[in-house]
């Protein structure tokens, strides 16, 4: 199939993927790369929009936020996507439809109609704010615009995320390997341990990876549900393009979050290979 | 299943599917602040919705964003997988990541760069420079969905008519495209999503003149001002339930009738987890 192959649209690959290559070329990695430079010559050329950024301690506070919402954020959708993973692989097939077409109800509505929702719920005219006064706590506490609200709100979004990573690693693990430990005396709380989990680590590992990535870079919700105070980093990248118009320093925290982001992807692909990464299974 | 595992597996569903359908009575509300349970019921909100310039301009213009980047999209993509698939080149590995390079980046960052950028090239607030910064979203995904697609493609059947005589061109447009046509319609339909759901870069560089909608709610949910965007949210809401319904519909009349085979399934459910 490799060698002289019979391709009816094109004689060679270079006229198949010349279009994209020069497209992405111009219009994603030159703006890319114009990033990195005006992190370097703006205002001046040298290091001092990163410099400046070393020695800020907002900056630290910004990146301490960051990854310890990212922390929190990937451990709660584990929490809440495994059992949901595990009981729509594991379950009747109507069981499992039913809570499918539920993660995919969530997975395919859009950021901000479930911000707007959390808006409502949290808000203090809302449904939780509510219940807490009934509750006899008055004055309740104020939910929106904290980093509670936030972090809900991403967990909520990203449940789905992880619920597919973990089931396309679930729905291949065969049941007998179970049984088999079962039958030779293990209760099923060590059967679980001991076979499925790490049967389905592949799956683990994908979805936390896929969704802390998510996390550090997340623009929207944080910066519409989050405090103004404890900001993440993609917030104040915004704030520097909106409010104080200093791209040099926008450009610097850009190129700051890039390399984390490339870093995390980095250790992914040193132990496991990228391209598993993205396969969900299907392939 | 274990009886609690299934109660906590539904209990959970409920709490990722529930916080979305209070958007459905909200959008009926006769309230200008976010008061649930709504004081009253008014269709004003999905009334000025339909006809608020402020709103359907937007809408308008993300439904020309979004085609604009399916055509742009496509037209890169499909040659490019086929190059992919059935090549092997010196740098395919960096050709490929290339291509992926849009679902590694941050948006926030990509944002910054095509404000920076196309500020430079007069593309802020053009139709232009958002289809083009999506189509560069969306190539990553499509092109997953085209050599996913491609490399199940018996390729026997195009040397067949060749062999027979046509032409390579005939070849494609008679074989080949009928065979993928759902591929590509699947990679389109992605493209078209990323490009209609895509909020960060679109706040940044659409501008005024061409704000898509997911900028027109950014801005009124940051704002709180416009009871408008409890419609808009419904609109989209629905609309996302309409399209899971679609999708489900053929499984429950195939069960209906009979048939206990559904060869779709493992398919549809895997595209899902690959969108991210």
């Amino acid at each position: 199939m490799k060698q002289r192959s019979f391709s009816p649209i094109a004689e060679g690959p270079i006229p198949l993927m010349a279009p994209a290559a020069v497209f992405l070329a111009g219009l994603f990695l030159v703006p890319l790369a114009y990033v990195g430079w005006m992190s370097v010559s703006q205002p001046a050329l040298g290091l001092q929009n990163f410099g400046r950024l070393l020695h800020s301690g907002l900056f630290a506070s910004v990146i301490y936020q960051t990854f310890r919402t990212a922390f929190l954020v990937t451990a709660l959708a584990l929490l809440f996507a495994y059992p949901l993973a595990y009981a729509a692989a594991n379950g009747s097939k109507r069981f499992a439809t039913f809570l499918l077409t539920v993660v995919a109800l969530s997975f395919w509505t859009s950021y901000l109609v479930r911000t707007y929702a959390w808006m409502v719920i949290l808000g203090n005219q809302g449904p939780v704010t509510a219940l807490l006064t009934w509750l006899g706590w008055d004055p309740a506490p104020k939910l929106l615009f904290t980093t509670f609200s936030a972090t809900l709100a991403m967990t909520h979004a990203l449940i789905p995320f992880m619920t597919m990573s973990l089931f396309s690693v679930m729905k291949r693990i065969d049941p007998l390997h179970v049984r088999a430990a079962e039958s030779l005396g293990a209760s099923p709380l060590r059967a679980f341990v001991a076979v499925y989990l790490p049967l389905s680590a592949p799956g683990i590992v994908n979805g936390c990876t896929l969704v802390f990535i998510t996390c550090l870079g997340f623009y929207v919700m944080p910066v519409l549900l989050g405090s103004p105070r404890d900001q993440m980093i993609a917030g104040i990248i915004g704030d520097q393009i909106e409010q104080t118009l200093d791209f040099g320093l926008g450009s610097a925290i850009s190129i700051v979050l890039l390399g984390l982001t490339l870093a995390v992807y980095a250790l992914y692909n040193r132990f496991f290979g990228l391209d598993r990464l993205w396969a969900g299974g299907g392939r | 299943m274990n009886p609690f595992l299934r109660a906590l597996a539904l209990l959970i569903a409920v709490f990722v599917a529930a916080p979305m359908f209070i958007v459905i009575p909200m959008s009926f509300s006769s309230a200008a602040s976010l008061t649930f349970p709504p004081p009253g019921y008014t269709l004003a909100n999905y009334i000025n919705f339909f006809s608020d310039p402020n709103w359907t301009e937007p809408l308008v213009n993300s439904v020309i964003i979004g085609i604009g980047t399916v055509f742009v999209t496509l037209s890169l993509a499909i040659p490019a997988s086929f190059a992919l698939v059935r090549h092997i080149f010196l740098g395919r590995g960096l050709f490929n990541l290339l291509i992926m390079l849009p679902m590694i980046v941050p948006t926030i960052v990509m944002a910054l760069g095509y404000y920076m950028y196309f500020g430079q090239l007069r593309l802020v607030q053009s139709y232009l420079g958002v289809i083009l910064a999506h189509s560069c979203i969306a190539m990553p995904m499509a092109t997953l969905i085209l050599t996913a697609a491609l490399k199940g493609f018996d390729q026997s059947v195009e040397r067949a008519a060749m062999s027979l005589g046509a032409s390579p061109f005939t070849t494609f447009r008679l074989v080949t495209f009928p065979i993928l046509r759902p591929a590509f319609t699947v990679a389109g339909l992605f493209a078209f999503i990323a490009s209609f759901d895509e909020a960060v870069i679109a706040l940044f560089i659409s501008g005024r003149d061409k704000a898509t909608l997911p900028r027109q709610m950014f801005n009124a949910v940051r704002q709180e001002a416009d009871p408008t965007i409890s419609a808009a949210s419904s609109f989209l809401f629905l609309l996302v339930l309409a399209g899971i319904s679609i999708w489900l519909a053929p499984q429950f009349l195939r069960r209906r009738s009979g048939f206990t085979r559904q060869p779709l399934e493992n398919g549809a459910t895997n595209t899902a987890p690959a969108a991210s």
